[in-house]
């Protein structure tokens, strides 16, 4: 049997979640043992249309970004939607608190109306083609990387976990961010990272995204309860919740 | 068996000697201003004056993860143990009756062989609580003292002196470490006996109106109450309630495979009867999908469910762990059976 055919793209992204899978480090040769790696930009300079597995990091964030994602889903047979920009839209949703002709002043000054600087509201993968799996987290997890994949190529549905960070930052023992009178957002985001923030002392940011059911309404009651307000909240959701599920 | 008595200094030569008898010694130490059960690498290290540990003493019996087999794929297993001689060292006594009642649930029905093996090669040595923590209501759950499920038990006097008991062989080989140490006196004794009465009085930071005996009867006409829906919308669903807890052993199994896609290993880690996809189950069903349903579930749990399989004992003992640990405040068994108390009226 041939091996899968995998290739790897990029949209808006600092490249991080790819950095992490060449992080793998030696269990980089176990994965190519498994996968023709066809296209990867960061890695390879070859490119190929035939593909069986596309994996995306990046947000989606201009017109024309959007036809090359629908030209990679009608070619592959799995997509996956590598960290926090392209499986939540993660930072790049910031610009989405701000109107865009503001948003490309500030970036590009005088430049802005330049038509190859056209933006639009930043997009998750998902909002614009079917997405098969997601691998959540800024950066990834590469550990989590390697287990959907192995998943995979034995015909698995691979695990991602739908509970939150209080999970794992619980079983390392780790004494309670609100017990610091900090506002972590542990118990709405999802869990996969092992707890890494809380665990080296500081609050969760939430870069993994929202649990599926996250109780947002909870979140902003007991807010109260430890005398902060639901502003308080929404500052710590802003940075990688913002726009996205219960703050749209 | 008789009682000694160790001074500080003797008591800690004891403890230096467990350190290097070879076996691991897990034992109450400091942890970022609240208190951990971890390795004691020096008998300076030790809290015998610790208030709870954030973790119950279940994580070296029920481990977080745990690898219970090796595989190949579609093949043969093998059966991992992890087991190795250990002390546990400081368990105050409402850890005891949870260990205790882990043992007859792990060895009832389906004997759990992952379990068991460790636990068997556990030396407990009890210790009778110094400063009671912020949420104890041990007092209430009969679970203040204990006078079974350790090997010896310590008793911290108000002069910083040790008394020290054994129950049981184990508990004896261990105080054979000891170097010097007096027989206690009668005085010592009475004054053990009030450390106890004190201690079943006054572990009390929340009162149940009730003998937990009545619980599962309560329970019993309970379960369309309204707490159950009032108490669950502030519930995040993260499980802490029952990471923390003492007596909560469920677990989920799942298989990892290596990368030459051949051979594995299966390993339990920790699961919550909290957590939204607990109770889901194959082609995708959640038979517990309300928030509601899984709070009540909890609170059943402890207090007619698992009291059915283990002789009546209540599955709360009263360390108050779940209260701290719930950022909503939602937590407490007390204020919930209270509730239930004030409303229903049992025939």
């Amino acid at each position: 049997m041939s091996k899968p055919r995998v290739a790897i793209f990029d949209f808006a992204c600092c490249e991080g979640c790819q950095l992490q899978i060449v992080n793998l480090e030696e269990e980089i040769l176990d994965l190519i043992n498994l996968v023709d790696v066809v296209e990867w930009r960061e890695a390879m300079s070859e490119q190929s249309h035939d593909y069986d597995i596309a994996i995306i990091e990046g947000s989606i964030t201009r017109p024309e970004d959007e036809k090359r994602v629908l030209l990679i889903r009608s070619r592959a047979k799995i997509l996956i939607a590598l960290g926090a920009c392209a499986a939540t839209g993660g930072v790049n949703k910031l610009k989405n608190n701000f109107d865009m002709k503001e948003v490309r002043q500030c970036v590009y000054g005088k430049d802005a109306d330049l038509p190859h600087l056209d933006t639009y509201p930043t997009k998750a993968v998902d909002e614009i083609v079917e997405v098969d799996y997601k691998i959540h987290g800024c950066p990834i997890e590469n550990s989590e990387f390697a287990r959907v994949i192995r998943a995979l190529l034995l015909g698995k549905r691979p695990m991602v976990p739908d509970y939150p960070v209080c999970v794992e930052c619980k079983a390392k023992e780790n004494v309670c961010r609100w017990e610091y009178g900090e506002t972590c957002l542990g118990p709405i985001i999802r869990a996969g990272c092992g707890a890494r923030c809380p665990t080296a002392g500081f609050r969760c940011f939430g870069c993994r995204g929202y649990v599926d059911n996250p109780n947002v309404e909870a979140a902003r009651e007991v807010m109260a309860k430890y005398n902060l307000t639901e502003e308080d909240l929404k500052t710590r959701m802003v940075l990688f919740g913002s726009k996205q599920g219960p703050t749209l | 068996m008789s009682v000694l008595k160790f001074t500080r200094e003797q008591f800690e030569n004891f403890v230096s000697a467990m350190v290097k008898s070879g076996q691991s010694v897990m034992a109450p130490q400091a942890k970022n201003g609240r208190f951990a059960f971890g390795p004691l690498q020096s008998a300076a290290d030790l809290r015998l004056d610790y208030d709870v540990t954030i973790l119950p003493p279940k994580k070296y019996v029920l481990p977080q993860t745990q690898t219970l087999l090796e595989f190949e794929v579609g093949g043969a297993f093998r059966s991992v143990d992890s087991s190795q001689p250990m002390i546990l060292l400081g368990v105050h006594p409402y850890d005891v009756a949870a260990i205790s009642q882990m043992d007859e649930l792990f060895s009832q029905d389906q004997y759990d062989k992952h379990y068991m093996d460790r636990r068997c090669k556990m030396t407990i040595v009890a210790l009778d609580v110094v400063t009671p923590s912020e949420n104890v209501f041990a007092s209430s759950m009969g679970t203040a003292t204990v006078r079974k499920g350790y090997d010896l038990l310590l008793t911290v006097l108000k002069d910083g002196s040790v008394l020290a008991e054994a129950a049981t062989e184990k508990g004896q080989q261990l105080l054979k470490l000891a170097g010097s140490s007096t027989p206690a006196s009668e005085a010592d004794l009475s004054a053990r006996k009030a450390i106890w009465e004190s201690n079943e009085k006054n572990l009390d930071k929340h009162v149940l109106k009730c003998k937990p005996s009545y619980l599962p009867k309560l329970l019993d006409h309970s379960y369309e109450h309204a707490v159950w829906e009032e108490m669950a919308r502030l519930c995040y669903s993260c499980g802490s309630c029952n990471q923390v807890c003492p007596t909560c052993y469920c677990f989920d199994v799942q298989d990892f495979v290596n990368w030459d896609l051949k051979t594995g290993r299966r390993q339990r880690c920790w699961d919550g009867c909290l957590l939204e996809n607990f109770a889901t189950v194959a082609g995708n069903h959640n038979f517990r999908k309300d928030r509601a349903a899984r709070y009540r579930h909890r609170l059943y749990r402890k207090g007619k469910y698992v009291p059915g399989k283990i002789g009546g004992q209540i599955a709360c003992v009263g360390c108050g762990r779940c209260i701290t640990a719930c950022t909503a405040k939602i937590a407490n068994p007390v204020e919930v059976y209270n509730r239930l108390m004030e409303d229903t009226e049992l025939g």
